[in-house]
């Protein structure tokens, strides 16, 4: 089942119209405007509001993957609705190939649609930095960590992941209205990724150079300020050979983050050895899942 | 309007439209060629250059109606935090959300909290439905911000042809903003469906490329190119449109509905009983557009006499009953 729901992500990508997600935006946007009204919700509000939130959808998740004849089909459904790889690999790649025609104007561009920070000034490795970055960290936000909770909780559990992953971004902010409401998305979220993003450290460190990988995300990623993207893309940088992280600017200032990984300066190649690293490991989760199946019956 | 005609039981030529902010008056249609309808349609055909000049600014997509550019540009950028200057024109939230970002309305006053947590801000400028009209100075100073961390400034200047000196197009190319400028509403002509995105010519590459070949059709493309280069039928429209809303918005007070805001293309009144007076004036064939969630009513100009007296009469009315 999981295969399939990776495999419907490939073959279609996400839907144009109509995506559940717009449904469940207007809800959390009306239990907000309830319980944060004026910037005045507490921490506790916030945690009402996730529960009222997430838990009833999550329910109805279950209800419905219990159905006769049909569960298989939403559970299949809610799967590939969670999943976002095909999204990934269509903006992701696109700065590789613009690196390797040496169109530095374009890649800079692109991988700016992709990361939230000016890129204006990057140099080509800088941008290549960038994209093998961003494609090890939201390969595990946006891929894998929706597989972990469909492997452990089907529908139900990949419902609760998305969810979870949509107020963090709806409600998650760092300002004077949100910085008590949104804690507990924030936390929650935080939470709901800690296993998930070690798994995929592990998988990231199996699949490239291991020993490399798992010294990194040992010595570098508690230097990172992400507890779960720091194991992530230093465990990432190691299997691959590549040196990220380093001083960046943001907001118009150099910010001097922990390096990651070790060895060659990034290029268009590592962003897609990086791309590849996340689909083998997907490859890998489903064979793993299969022979656990077979071990099972 | 279809719907108008149903529910009311009036022939739709009875009508006194006043429900859109399309100036009443159409451009003259210049005569299409046969090669415009035979052949496909080229780019840099002369419609570029005519929108270069109409907009003074250097690099200029034409799209077929910018609703077609609210629905690619959210495809452009992996999914992020989208702020939407609210109330405001309903398609560019939606056109955000369906792409998978995450979309929050925020209020003018809002704007200072969310905007460094932001990934694009859009703004429609003048204001739709309320008329407010940002100054040029605040626009960049959000866009300045923005674009400190790579993010986008989407300014719909829709209603902008009247008042071109209020636009951002003057200031000339900044990285990270994006401005869509309507054709129809000015030049009286929405059926035709044409638009312009104004911005980093390699962003209106890559939105080129999204919206895919011959968009606009040739015939569109020469009618566009001779009303833009019409300088003497826009004086004329700019003043006819100027004189129509300042006579909308005294005949408004005369009757207790101040506007509180507008532009030269409508004036735009809250009022408590906006539903009621909406139904009011519907019954009497005059359709105005309701803005239920902040009980808002917009009125777009009345072009024939005719059409001004019964406005009057219907509000002098109106007046009488609820007075």
């Amino acid at each position: 089942m999981t295969a399939a729901g990776v495999a419907l992500d490939a073959l279609l990508g996400e839907p144009r119209r109509h995506h559940p997600l717009v449904a469940f935006g207007r809800l959390a946007n009306r239990i907000e405007a309830r319980f944060n009204r004026a910037g005045r919700g507490w921490r506790s509000h916030g945690v009402t509001a996730w529960f009222l939130a997430v838990v009833p959808l999550t329910l109805l998740a279950t209800l419905l993957s219990w159905l006769p004849l049909v569960g298989w089909l939403v559970e299949i459904g809610a799967l590939y609705l969670a999943l976002g790889m095909r999204s990934l690999g269509e903006h992701v790649m696109p700065v590789a190939q613009a690196l390797r025609s040496d169109d530095l104007a374009s890649a800079r561009q692109r991988v700016g649609y992709l990361v939230s920070r000016q890129t204006d000034e990057l140099d080509a490795e800088a941008v290549a930095r960038a994209g093998t970055e961003s494609v090890l960290e939201n390969g595990s936000d946006a891929v894998f960590a929706a597989i972990f909770w469909f492997v452990v909780a089907g529908a139900p559990g990949v419902v609760l992941y998305r969810l979870s992953n949509t107020l963090d971004a709806m409600w998650g902010y760092r300002n004077e209205r949100f910085e008590r409401f949104g804690w507990a998305a924030a936390r929650i979220d935080d939470l709901l990724n800690y296993i998930p993003a070690r798994l995929v450290a592990l998988t990231y460190a199996v699949l490239g150079k291991t020993r490399l990988a798992l010294r990194c995300w040992r010595r570098q990623a508690p230097q990172w300020d992400s507890p779960n993207a720091g194991p992530v893309m230093a465990a990432g940088a190691g299997a691959l050979g590549v040196q990220l992280g380093g001083p960046a600017i943001y907001h118009g200032e150099l910010h001097q983050r922990a390096v990651l990984g070790e060895g060659a300066p990034a290029d268009a190649d590592s962003i897609e050895r990086g791309w590849n690293l996340v689909q083998r490991g997907v490859w890998l989760w489903l064979l793993v899942l299969c022979l656990g199946g077979l071990i099972d019956a | 309007m279809r719907q108008a005609v149903l529910e009311y039981g009036i022939a739709e030529d009875d009508w006194v439209d006043l429900s859109t902010g399309i100036a009443p008056w159409a451009f003259p249609l210049p005569e299409i060629t046969a090669r415009a309808w035979a052949r496909l349609p080229e780019n840099e055909d002369g419609l570029e250059d005519a929108a270069r000049s109409y907009y003074g600014f250097a690099h200029v997509l034409p799209v077929p109606g910018s609703q077609a550019a609210i629905q690619t540009l959210p495809r452009l950028r992996r999914s992020g935090r989208v702020g939407v200057l609210s109330p405001c024109y309903a398609e560019h939230a939606e056109g955000w959300r369906q792409a998978g970002h995450v979309v929050r309305e925020i209020s003018e006053d809002e704007v200072e909290h969310f905007i460094d947590s932001l990934d694009v801000l859009v703004v429609v400028n003048p204001n739709n439905p309320t008329g407010r009209l940002l100054s040029a100075d605040c626009l960049l100073a959000w866009n300045a911000r923005l674009n400190s961390r790579g993010g986008w400034l989407v300014v719909d200047e829709a209603f902008m042809d009247n008042t071109p000196r209020a636009g951002l197009a003057r200031y000339g190319v900044q990285p990270g903003l994006i401005v869509l400028r309507s054709f129809g509403k000015f030049f009286g002509l929405a059926g035709v469906r044409l638009g312009f995105v104004l911005g980093e010519p390699r962003l209106l590459r890559l939105l080129a490329d999204l919206i895919g070949p011959w968009a606009v059709s040739g015939p569109t493309r020469q009618l566009g190119q001779a009303c833009l280069l019409d300088q003497s039928s826009q004086q004329a429209q700019i003043a006819r449109c100027a004189a129509a809303s300042e006579r909308l918005a005294q005949c408004l007070r005369r009757h207790d509905l101040a506007p509180q805001g507008g532009c030269a293309l409508f004036q735009s009144v809250a009022y408590e009983g906006a539903e009621r007076l909406q139904d009011f004036l519907a019954r009497r064939g005059i359709l105005v557009r309701l803005f239920k969630q902040d009980s808002r009513l917009r009125f777009g100009l009345p072009a024939r006499e005719g059409d001004w007296a019964r406005l009057e009469s219907a509000l002098g009315e109106y007046r009488k009953e609820h007075a």
